[in-house]
């Protein structure tokens, strides 16, 4: 059977490319049909146990593997590109949509590589589709947006390239059986604290994940970028990058304690940064890092239980994070406006929309017979339990404890940020006058459908925990999810939490600002350097060079004794300096880094 | 709806002050585990301790991140129009 040879990203591809060609129905032919046949192929592929190997370089590839997680990740991976597909193929956006097929299949692509040289080729290809999606966005800063965001990923894929060549080149110097292999580098995990240049292999490959699963200091594109997609292109983008990252970080880095502190950071810039922010979808973007963080410290804490709650989490997540991206876009695209000062009270003509958003906002906010109810609590249970462990052997887990009660607080947090500040202020708060209708039957659809997922796992986890990566750490938590007292601790914290939004009401009143960020070094300081001090320097440089130069007998360039074209060289020489004086200044830096960091 | 009735609001503040109420007098009397019982922490086990916990959070959040806005707030068009 050739079909499972091939990877199940190929018909999100083809789809991709055949979007460019078709015109009116076939359009919906390809958008939904590319993806849900990838569905049907990724879980004939994941029944059949299929694995499938490629020579390479005298090396093997292995573009089709199962890890632990790529059931869970490859079925989301699914229905969000089927949901985003719906929502948008009212719209003759051609770019967007088939850029939306190709990101997703570079996300599929990752998700079944067994090997790190097609892990590297999806991640890339991956990235490609987002910025497409970016560019094609048409919101004012989408261009500038798109640069940086390509910047920051092309840095982060170079990162990871090197680290690959770096890591295959040593495996192969020590006769590793398959060099190539992509799975949990556990002996890394093991001694992370102690730098030395044998581990800088994972440690790069480390950087290229973290730059796209948006830890500090990179997690400023992701409210940058995504929220300069189009009304439906957002709700692709929210999906993949930074869930394949985590995808990604649970095969190769479960159980690296560093990931605990990046995300429990990650968890509370996302909350703060959101209650600041005055755009609609700025607000969802940077609850996007919040709960990708809970998941980094599910990673970091790597027991069953925790891989489990990660791997369901971003499940969960990927939906509710959809919808609630297709409400905002849904409002959006009605109104053209994004920002909180300019909307509310729109529950009037937009119930559907509304009510779609509300059951999001409850879904992140891990509300009882939600979604987020029995995906984020099993990541914080499994802190504890994996403390308890620990208390028993004596080894020392004061982080897990610390980890427990900051995540417990940010789950208040998120509904505060999130759960009760995105519908308040769009579609309650102040009447702003508009009276835009709910959107096509389409978006409607797909709101309602992800909305339903939302209920449904909230509702019968025991779908979700069939599929996770130890089903047997999720049956037993099955059993516990909803106690009595787990229900009503969680109440607790979420509408206590809620109320100090209400009591605080008055100072969060939104103004139209922005906060600054870690991309205030590259977009502001940087810049700023630039203009203010190198480049007098360099202009000083140059005349200095000048001056020299023209004293040097017979040799300035308005020397009148030297034939015109010579002299036309001559002067075209001082256009050379700059660069060169960059380079020079770049070695100058290797040879200190070469001396200096050896004696470190 | 009528949200824009003076009552509606009203009564839907005064809903969920009862529902609070009632979250509160049912934690009262649920007995609550310790999650680290081994290490001697009890705080999440007295009664109460989730909602106080909760609005706390909610709470210190808001204040951080007002804080934090004095300092890193910039009007929205602060990187320009690129």
């Amino acid at each position: 059977m050739a079909m499972i040879d091939l990877p199940p990203a190929l018909p999100l591809m083809a789809g991709a490319v055949a979007m460019t060609l078709a015109r009116g129905k076939a359009r919906w032919v390809i958008g939904l049909g590319a993806p849900i046949l990838a569905l049907a192929d990724s879980w004939y592929v994941i029944t059949e146990g299929a694995e499938s190997f490629v020579p390479f370089l005298g090396h093997t590839l292995n573009p089709v593997h199962l890890h632990h997680a790529t059931p869970v990740f490859a079925t989301i991976f699914c229905i969000a590109a089927l949901g985003g597909m719906l929502f948008s193929l009212h719209q003759d956006r051609k770019v967007e949509q088939s850029s939306g097929l190709w990101h997703a299949g570079g996300a599929l692509g990752v998700v079944f590589a067994g090997d790190l040289v097609t892990l590297l080729v999806f991640w890339e290809l991956m990235t490609l589709g987002s910025l497409a999606i970016i560019w094609s966005g048409g919101q004012k800063h989408s261009y500038g947006a798109g640069l940086r965001y390509f910047g920051m990923h092309a840095l982060g894929g170079v990162a990871m390239m090197i680290g690959i060549v770096m890591l295959v080149t040593q495996r192969i110097q020590t006769g590793h059986a398959d060099p190539l292999a992509f799975s949990h580098f556990a002996e890394f995990a093991a001694a992370w604290p102690e730098f030395s240049w044998q581990t800088a292999g994972p440690w790069l490959i480390l950087i290229g994940m973290l730059v796209n699963v948006g830890a500090p200091p990179f997690s400023p594109w992701i409210a940058d970028a995504y929220p300069e997609g189009s009304s439906s292109g957002t709700v692709i983008l929210s999906a993949f990058t930074t869930k394949t990252a985590i995808f990604t970080l649970l095969v190769g880095f479960a159980g690296f304690e560093a990931l605990i502190y990046l995300g429990l950071w990650m968890a509370c810039y996302g909350i703060v940064y959101a209650i600041l922010e005055n755009d609609v979808r700025r607000i969802l973007a940077y609850s996007i890092v919040n709960q990708v963080g809970f998941m980094m410290v599910g990673i970091g804490v790597g027991t069953k239980l925790s891989i489990d709650g990660t791997a369901a989490h971003a499940f969960a997540h990927i939906v509710y994070k959809g919808l609630l991206m297709m409400s905002a876009g849904s409002v959006l695209a009605a109104t053209g406006k994004r920002k909180c000062t300019e909307l509310g009270g729109l529950y009037r003509t937009m119930p559907v929309t509304m009510w779609c958003g509300i059951i999001g906002a409850l879904s992140i906010s891990s509300f009882p017979l939600t979604s987020g109810f029995t995906t984020k609590s099993m990541i914080v249970t499994g802190i504890y339990q994996q403390g308890e462990l620990l208390a028993q052997t004596g080894a020392s887990h004061t982080h897990l404890i610390v980890a427990w009660f900051i995540l417990e607080a940010a789950t208040a947090g998120v509904f505060l940020h999130a759960g009760i500040k995105f519908p308040w202020f769009v579609f309650f708060q102040k009447d702003s006058g508009l009276r835009p209708p709910d959107p096509p039957w389409n978006m409607k659809a797909a709101m309602i459908g992800f909305a339903a997922i939302c209920v449904l796992l909230g509702v019968f986890p025991g779908i979700l925990y069939e599929i996770l990566p130890y089903k047997l750490a999720a049956a037993r938590y099955a059993r516990v999810v909803y106690s009595f007292e787990h229900v009503i601790e969680m109440l607790g914290l979420l509408l206590f939490g809620g109320l100090a939004f209400f009591v605080l009401l008055p100072i969060l009143k939104r103004k139209e600002t922005i906060t600054l960020d870690w991309d205030w070094i590259w977009r502001a300081f940087i810049p700023r350097m630039y203009r203010e001090v190198l480049s007098p320097l360099l202009a000083m440089l140059q005349s200095a060079q000048k001056t020299v130069l023209e004293t040097l007998p017979g040799r300035g360039m308005h020397d009148s004794s030297l034939p015109a074209p010579i002299a036309r060289r001559a002067a075209a020489m001082w256009a050379v300096s700059v660069p060169v004086f960059l380079i020079v200044l770049m070695l100058l830096v290797y040879l200190v880094v070469y001396f200096v960091l050896p004696t470190l | 709806m009528k949200l824009d009735d003076p009552q509606a609001i009203k009564w839907l503040w005064a809903g969920g002050l009862v529902l609070l109420a009632v979250v509160m007098l049912v934690d009262a009397f649920v007995p609550h585990h310790p999650h680290f019982e081994g290490d001697g922490v009890t705080i999440d086990t007295l009664p109460e301790f989730f909602p106080l916990y909760g609005f706390l959070s909610g709470f210190v959040m808001v204040v951080v991140a007002k804080a934090l806005g004095v300092a890193l707030s910039r009007k929205d068009n602060y990187y320009g129009d690129d």
